[in-house]
């Protein structure tokens, strides 16, 4: 399996999502299958010279738009839909510690 | 003009389908009041249009089929909303879908499994299930949906609808709710060809909100036309694999000898990196969506999850939580694929092979070949469970529909025949902004197809 129990822990930590403890070896075991299923990427003879462009689709060029004021786009404010909003500001929890 | 009372009737009828997520009270007093407002001399004046649930709207929440956006009303609804109203169309309630998209058979929603309209025991497709179940069942003409691999094109097959993805940036996404920007577009099904063709006539064109979107006049629509002659439709050998299910063949055979016979000369092509489409497309889409997905953490918008000490803790819980199992796994491969040491092998190596993909479909169409036909899906609707456990097999019902996506071009998916009373549909491919060629082949096949007969 390409996947361990800590790798989970780890990319869950990097995607800010809590896995719970019994559900670890599950996600594990499918997040290995899909990794495993599209390292068939890697069976491509990567290019010699470096020259596979990427591709992006759209237009070629992004198109400015004239900087001019537009009247307020939102029908109702953040304290309509936010869960916790108070004098202009969304209100959240003390910081904590980043390790 | 349909009369407000009898469209939200035909809605509230279908509600076996869970294929509607707005309360029945609440469409009767919005189709109501939308059609004392409409613009009689609008195009689709008094056509009823339901949206897909992840496309913002202000009349009715937009909850992505979440639970991470339970009740979430919008402050400002989609471009393409915007631009059906104008044309007189009523926006028929919202409908449920995968949820945030992620899907492709409308059972990873928060508010429950969408049912086939022919068959209870099956899936609808997805992850525009709910959109495809309710024109497939008549109660609509037409409804919104959104592609990221083929989330319009693969339910309107099951669902016996046709079904429009645009070409990339044809139609606005300004409020669409992202989930792979490199690959999303806001899509149509209808009845039939002309009917998506004429929601997706109003809802194209230029649009100073999405920078993504063409500075190109809306699509103009093609008449029916007498024959195909002059087309040259390509056959991808590559989608027609020996183990494609033998109901599957028949139907497109068939679809094919009526093609011939419309005056269409058909050749044999090949898109050599077809097979690399889905593991392409799964590390993609997951790595946009990772990103995208980040702005659900309960400070800004929808429902706070407790449990929380601080604010990475609030993160943590309203995330873990507030996604189902589909999302939450989706968001840990984009991550990982993301991630230092493995950008390399997953990232950089699936955009290399995304630019050989749509380099096929270059070759072909340089070659002289103006549209491809293919099955849309590998086989006809699945039964419901069969393959929530297995990530792979329900990934790989999207196989001939991703590559439209990561090229960029449009396509269309409409009824061919039926196996055991099950819709099958067949696919035209088009080249980049030449939606018009697109559908006056499709215009052209529905009309001698009998779609609703055993093929």
């Amino acid at each position: 399996m390409s996947v361990s129990r800590d790798d989970v822990l780890r990319i869950a930590q990097l995607a800010e999502l809590d896995v719970e403890e019994d559900a670890l070896p599950d996600v594990a075991e499918q997040m290995s299958r899909i990794l495993d299923y599209v390292a068939q990427l890697s069976a491509m003879p990567a290019p010699t010279n470096g020259t596979v462009k990427t591709f992006v689709p759209g237009p070629d060029a992004i198109h400015f738009r004239p900087d001019e004021v537009a009247p307020w786009p939102l029908a109702f404010g953040p304290a309509a839909f936010a869960p916790a909003f108070k004098e202009g500001f969304f209100v959240v929890p003390k910081l904590g510690q980043f390790e | 003009m349909s009369d407000a009372k009898a469209v939200a009737d035909r809605l509230v009828k279908s509600k076996r389908l869970n294929a509607l997520l707005t309360p029945s009270k609440e469409l009767r007093s919005a189709l109501t009041a939308q059609a004392a407002a409409a613009r009689p001399t609008g195009v689709l004046y008094g056509m009823p249009v339901a949206v897909k649930d992840n496309i913002c709207t202000l009349e009715f929440t937009t909850t992505c089929g979440s639970r991470i956006l339970e009740g979430y009303r919008s402050p400002y609804e989609a471009t393409a909303v915007t631009k059906l109203k104008a044309a007189g169309a009523l926006i028929a309630g919202k409908t449920n879908c995968d949820e945030f998209a992620m899907g492709s058979s409308t059972e990873h929603s928060a508010y429950g499994r969408v049912v086939h309209p022919l068959d209870k025991t099956r899936v609808p497709g997805g992850s525009s299930g709910g959109s495809a179940a309710l024109v497939g069942a008549g109660a609509l003409p037409a409804a919104l949906g959104s592609e990221t691999g083929g989330s319009v094109r693969q339910p309107a097959s099951f669902c016996g609808v046709v079904g429009i993805k645009p070409t990339y940036g044809r139609v606005s996404r300004y409020g669409l709710v992202a989930f792979g920007s490199s690959l999303d577009q806001i899509g149509v099904l209808g009845r039939s060809v002309h009917d998506a063709a004429r929601v997706l006539s109003v809802i194209s064109g230029r649009d100073p909100r999405d920078a993504t979107c063409e500075d190109r006049d809306p699509l103009r629509l093609p008449t029916v036309p007498e024959s195909l002659q002059g087309f040259v439709i390509g056959l991808p050998r590559e989608y027609f694999p020996t183990e494609l299910d033998p109901a599957v063949r028949r139907a497109c055979d068939r679809a094919v000898r009526l093609l011939r016979d419309l005056g269409a000369a058909v050749r044999e092509v090949s898109l050599p990196h077809t097979a690399y489409a889905v593991p392409t497309y799964y590390v993609i889409a997951p790595a946009e969506a990772s990103s995208n997905l980040a702005r659900y953490d309960g400070v800004r918008y929808g429902p706070r999850f407790d449990g929380h000490a601080d604010l990475r803790g609030l993160y943590r819980a309203t995330r873990g939580q507030g996604f189902g199992a589909e999302v939450r796994r989706r968001i840990l491969v984009g991550t990982y694929v993301l991630s230092a040491g493995f950008y390399d092998a997953y990232y950089r190596r699936a955009q290399q092979m995304r630019a050989l993909i749509a380099q096929d479909f270059r070759n072909v169409f340089d070659r002289g070949v103006d549209l491809l036909f293919t099955p849309t899906t590998p086989s006809p609707a699945f039964k419901a469970g069969e393959k929530l456990s297995d990530p792979i097999a329900m990934y790989m019902s999207d196989i001939f529909t991703v590559t439209a996506n990561l090229a960029g071009v449009p396509a269309i998916s409409l009824p061919i025949g039926r196996v055991k009373g099950l819709p099958i549909g067949g696919q035209l491919i088009g080249q980049a902004f030449l939606e018009d060629e697109m559908l006056e082949a499709a215009y052209a096949l529905e009309r001698v197809v009998p779609a609703t007969d055993e093929s």
